[in-house]
């Protein structure tokens, strides 16, 4: 296996106020377990706020985890003895596997290896290339600082990569703003092959180009995929980008992993909840069907939605896909104010006690019963109301307890959500 | 071939500078009196007798006619207590003025230019520590230290460099840090490091020459106000004797006489201030010319 | 048929140190009343160029060289800038040009944010961080057609109990706006039907809940200063005279703007904003990207103008933001008869909203033609290598399009697509095609294709 991560956590410190004095942090990435095998095109594919932007950062070692491990260039066999040891919790054999396939390890030597055989591609063609230098000495740095070859043989191979990336020759000795983004971003891409890598991350490589240029861009991609046999992990958030190149394809939710699978059966078969809102969404005659207008925005990353991170957008949310008792309260609240006044008294008041139960005062049983029925189709944090009985303090409404769904297998990939879990 | 190219595209980019520098009529003035001013102290310095100057660290003082005389034919800016001649007394004293200005700028943008790019990579505890000690050398008021330091080491131009230097340096360690900061978010710096480029390499290779340009501007704009702070502490008594040539003790000279030869206080106060206005102006056709947006 | 725009042979030039870009090259295009015309095109290609040339946003460096801009058949846009252009051989003036476009702004006062408005690509910095949304959606309405906000809370204050149930029960028996106008003009109770429609309109809230909003809004008291100022600008006037002293001037303004918030309200709940009562009184910052850019569109509907130019407005958002960005568009399209133009440079989200598509290159537009055409039979050699271009979702091949885009300082001598062009001939390299109609709406500006 290239890359193998185990249990990804990234937290980001948040500065500034919080309630209580209590240290905020925004949950960028939580529990990724990522594969890619050798010559592997693998896709993620996310908004804005799914994390995929921080996991890629951390596969190529430029951000540390909070927890959670990477490995790099790790044999099968060992991967499997080291789940294998997680599981028995054979924490001394884990540890020595972890110092000796880590992406992290502190072997200056083992280091330059991996620095030589990864690399990555930003987004932005503008930024990502040293407006001081020429191009030569920006392609020539991965080489010269890895000692992968000498002074000589280095510019050699400079040329040879500006060949192979469609640049003229003459390129070598102009600077960066006399280049299109297109011619840019080849360079980029040049840099990044320049020590002939097994793994290599790109960062939402044709976002910042146009649509003739990405064409071009990403023919080059296919075709030193195909030379060279490149690791390949491929971030952004246009799908048809990825139907094009990929062949695993991850969709990433606030910072987890939702569905993973073949791109023939992600892509064009979605069966996740927000993957197939998000590949309704995309513009374009290609896609089929009615198009699945999610409501609301991506989630709050410093205070997740409980359970299930989706479940609050989600049309098909059940009760146990973690509604918590605030979110059934304060769409109790609009029901009864604002719905249906004419059902409940003035004073009708929705509240939660002391144990997490809902309880709302001043009102009849049978009315709330009516309106839950009534209205558990469209309002889903109804469909959470395990039991609704007459008590002392008013109407008690007992909530489902809530599971976080984990990567269930099903149809040829593994999806989390709890439709298929296992019952 | 790329030899040739290389030096033709370096030209193309030089002359568009140039001319953007030179299409802002203001910073092209300020340039010529800057120029005058550099010229003047370079041949007082290498060939006073070309000018007609016999004595370029002293003022030729007439003890027999001390009360100052207005301008005329022998004397162009008239003379001032005692008997001094002002014009001649100006222009060697521009050479000392430029020379004390120019220590103290370059020791101060040295000194705090280092501390300010080494503190914003290593970061963490000791960047806290070194913007806390910044924040102590601010609170200093200059002429307070130059004071203690004259009380100290003595009374003299060097010492007054030494001193306000010590008081200079923090500003810019916060400029070049802040800069060296915003010059880190840039992607290429990751793309050095995901390369293998080690962390010192990555400070002088990608992050010094992108962040120091506009403290370039930043020096060039001190050079005024260091000159009339120097001024001000010369105009006080800052100085080893009662002949030096310096524009802040010249002032300092015609002050008993102001009412009846205001020309004695006017002249080098003049020089002072032109200087600080010219490189003023300099400075911003130098931000013309670093600035991306304002070149086009 | 009513064209709302007419674009001719507009020409625009921009002059910088490095030379002199030639960004609009001839565009023609006509605009028809309530339809979304799409601009797609390259980095490059002049979309926004000509977006900003409609509004007069132009930079003082840019010179309208020839051609004019039409709007509602009579007002011609670029007047003044192209008054002040250099004639051949002469050489650019900057000084005249900025008083052209100073005369501009005079003069275009009355169109821009009434009859024309424009939806920028990020909404983060469409926005005024330190004014709360209310504010600045009422800051336009105010500014530009503050006379029916008057009307409306003086309609307030006449309006009866009994008016408004009969109202409601008009609605109820399922009267249109056209008849609930009739009746308040008839009981002289100007200013009420576009409360009471808005409430009506409003899917969140339950009928009972409606109608007990609507009862509601009767008998409002108004202070004597109020009644002034509703008064004066309610007949017309501006708030002028007295009212002009600094301290009056502002608490007059406040009295308008109260009204204004509850507008903005309602704008925002015909927007699908969730909570609108508690967005007008939050700042940009506390809002997503695709909230943010629904208060964009609300500013730019708010005097229900003519035109409404979009230049990239999806781009900075997600693609599920997006999606209902899109699906809103298509909404207001049937609500409104207003006309969009869309600018973009992704086809695919041009062909969810748009009727007619124009396609740009080198500054000028190369193909109309309505949006199932675009794909299904593209004419121009440039179309058809788009949208092969184009990745889709099935991972279909694609294909880019070699060579660049042309330097804007010299476009090339004859079509400006030829040194790319599979199809060139002779006549493409030496003479500029003029816009053929192929087939019904379908146009295109190319030799081989148009003859």
């Amino acid at each position: 296996m290239l890359i193998a991560t185990r249990q990804l956590v990234k937290h980001f410190p948040i500065k500034g106020e919080s309630a209580f004095g209590k240290s905020l942090t925004l949950k960028a990435v939580e529990g990724v377990n990522l594969q890619v095998r050798e010559g592997e095109v693998v896709g993620i594919v996310g908004e804005s706020g799914s994390g995929k932007t921080t996991l890629g950062r951390m596969l190529l070692g430029l951000l540390k985890p909070t927890a959670g491990q990477i490995f790099f260039d790790i044999p099968d066999e060992v991967l499997q003895q080291y789940d294998a040891c997680i599981a028995n919790k054979d924490l001394g054999k884990a540890a020595e596997i972890e110092k000796q396939y880590s992406i992290f390890s502190k072997n200056r030597g083992r280091q330059r290896e991996i620095r030589k055989k990864t690399n990555i591609v930003f987004q932005d063609p503008y930024s990502s290339l040293d407006p001081r230098l020429n191009i030569l000495d920006i392609i020539m740095e991965p080489i010269v600082a890895t000692g992968y070859l000498r002074s000589k043989e280095a510019v050699q191979r400079c040329m040879e990569l500006l060949d192979e990336v469609g640049l003229p020759g003459d390129f070598a000795y102009r600077y960066p703003h006399e280049l299109s983004g297109g011619q840019r971003q080849r360079v980029a891409l040049a840099r990044g092959i320049a020590t002939l890598p097994k793994f290599l991350v790109l960062d939402e490589p044709t976002s910042a180009l146009d649509v003739s240029v990405q064409a071009q861009v990403l023919a080059l991609l296919r075709k030193i995929r195909e030379k060279y046999n490149i690791g390949m992990v491929l971030i952004t958030h246009n799908i048809a980008v990825i139907s094009y190149m990929a062949d695993q394809v991850n969709v990433m939710y606030a910072g987890k992993i939702v569905e993973i699978g073949q791109k023939k059966d992600v892509i064009l078969k979605p069966i996740h909840p927000y993957n197939i809102a998000l590949i309704s969404a995309v513009p374009g005659k290609a896609v089929k069907g009615t198009k699945i207008i999610l409501k609301g925005d991506t989630p709050n990353l410093v205070d997740p939605p409980g359970g299930c991170s989706f479940h609050p957008r989600c049309p098909v949310s059940f009760n146990r896909c973690g509604w918590s008792a605030s979110e059934v309260v304060s769409d109790l609240k609009y029901l009864i104010e604002d719905k249906y006044p004419d059902r409940f008294k003035e004073g009708t008041n929705v509240s939660i006690n002391m144990s997490g139960d809902v309880i709302i005062t001043n009102a009849d049983l049978i009315s709330v019963k009516e309106l839950i029925s009534l209205e558990k189709k469209w309002t889903k944090s109804l469909a959470a109301i395990d039991d609704v009985s007459e008590t002392n303090e008013g109407v008690k409404l007992k909530l489902s307890p809530c599971i976080v769904p984990e990567m269930y297998p099903q149809d040829n990939r593994l999806v989390a959500c709890l439709h298929y879990a296992p019952l | 071939m790329s030899e040739a190219e290389l030096k033709t595209r370096k030209w193309e980019n030089t002359r568009l500078s140039l001319s953007v520098f030179f299409a802002n009529k203001a910073a092209v003035i300020g340039l010529i009196i800057v120029m005058a001013y550099v010229v003047d102290a370079l041949l007082v310095q290498f060939a006073p007798q070309a000018i007609g100057i016999h004595s370029p660290g002293t003022l030729v003082e007439n003890f027999y006619n001390t009360v100052p005389s207005p301008p005329s034919l022998a004397h162009p800016f008239g003379t001032t207590y005692p008997g001094v001649d002002l014009f001649t007394s100006m222009v060697k004293a521009v050479r000392i003025d430029l020379f004390y200005s120019v220590l103290v700028v370059a020791i101060g943008a040295a000194v705090g230019s280092i501390v300010g790019v080494v503190s914003a990579n290593v970061g963490g505890l000791m960047d806290e520590i070194v913007m806390r000690i910044t924040d102590v050398f601010f609170s200093i008021p200059y002429l307070i230290l130059a004071l203690a330091v004259g009380f100290i080491l003595g009374r003299s131009l060097l010492n007054m460099s030494i001193a306000l230097a010590i008081v200079w340096w923090p500003l810019y360690a916060r400029y070049t840090r802040s800069q060296t900061l915003s010059t880190k978010e840039f992607t290429f710096v990751e793309a050095a490091k995901a390369s293998g480029v080690s962390r010192l390499k990555i400070m002088y290779k990608h992050i010094l020459p992108n962040a120091l340009p506009p403290v370039f501007i930043q020096i060039s704009l001190d050079l005024g106000s260091i000159m009339v702070i120097f001024s001000t502490l010369a105009f006080i008594g800052f100085i080893e004797n009662a002949s030096i040539p310096e524009l802040g003790y010249l002032s300092s000279l015609g002050l008993n006489y102001i009412q009846t030869a205001p020309w004695t206080v006017i002249f080098p106060g003049v020089a002072i201030t032109l200087f600080a206005l010219a490189v003023n102006l300099v400075g911003d056709g130098l931000r013309d010319v670093m600035d991306p947006r304002r070149r086009s | 048929m009513s064209y709302t725009l007419q674009v001719s042979d507009l020409n625009v030039q921009f002059y910088t140190r490095r030379g002199i870009y030639k960004a609009l090259n001839g565009v023609d295009l006509s605009l028809k009343q309530g339809e979304i015309f799409g601009v797609a095109g390259e980095s490059g290609c002049g979309k926004t160029t000509l977006g900003l040339t409609i509004m007069g946003l132009l930079p003082k460096n840019a010179a309208v060289t020839q051609g004019e801009v039409l709007l509602a058949g009579n007002r011609d846009l670029t007047a003044c800038l192209r008054n002040a252009a250099p004639s051949e051989g002469e050489k650019f003036n900057i000084k005249q040009s900025e008083e052209a476009i100073k005369k501009l702004n005079r003069e275009s006062c009355d169109i821009r944010g009434t009859k024309i408005s424009m939806v920028f690509q990020d909404p983060m910095t469409s926005l005024n961080p330190v004014l709360q949304i209310g504010f600045q959606i009422a800051e336009t309405i105010i500014a530009h057609q503050p006379r029916p906000l008057a009307e409306r809370k003086i309609a307030r204050t006449k309006v009866t109990h009994d008016d408004l149930g009969q109202i409601i029960k008009l609605l109820k028996e399922g009267a249109d706006e056209q008849a609930i106008n009739k009746y308040a003009e008839s009981k002289n109770l100007h200013g009420i039907e576009d409360q009471v429609l808005s409430v009506w309109r409003r899917n969140d809230l339950g009928e009972t809940k409606k109608e007990k909003i609507i009862l509601s809004l009767h008998s409002e008291k108004l202070g004597s200063f109020e009644k002034l100022v509703l008064e004066r600008v309610g007949s017309g006037k501006n708030i002028g005279g007295w009212m002009r002293i600094p301290g009056i001037n502002r608490a007059a303004k406040n009295v308008l703007l109260k009204e204004g918030y509850i507008k903005a309200t309602e704008l925002l709940s015909m927007l699908e904003v969730p909570n609108p009562d508690k967005v007008v009184r939050m700042y940009p910052h506390e809002l997503s990207g695709g909230m943010r850019q629904r208060i964009v569109i609300a500013i730019a509907l708010a005097n229900n103008p003519e035109l409404v130019i979009l230049d990239e407005p999806t781009s900075a958002l997600d693609v599920t933001v997006q999606a209902q960005i899109l699906e809103l568009t298509r909404h207001l399209k049937h609500r409104f008869n207003t006309s969009f133009i869309f600018i973009s440079h992704d086809l695919s989200v041009l062909s969810e909203v748009c009727d007619r598509i124009g396609i740009m290159y080198a500054g000028r537009i190369v193909e109309i033609a309505p949006i199932d055409a675009v794909f299904s039979r593209p004419l121009h050699p440039y179309t058809r290598m788009l949208t092969k271009a184009i990745p889709t979702i099935d991972g279909n091949e694609i294909q880019g399009i070699g060579g660049t885009v042309p330097d804007m300082r010299n476009v090339p001598i004859g079509c400006s697509f030829n040194p790319r062009c599979p199809d060139a001939t002779e006549k493409c390299r030496s003479a500029k095609p003029s816009m053929v109609e192929v087939e019904e709406g379908h146009f295109v500006a190319c030799f081989p294709k148009g003859d």
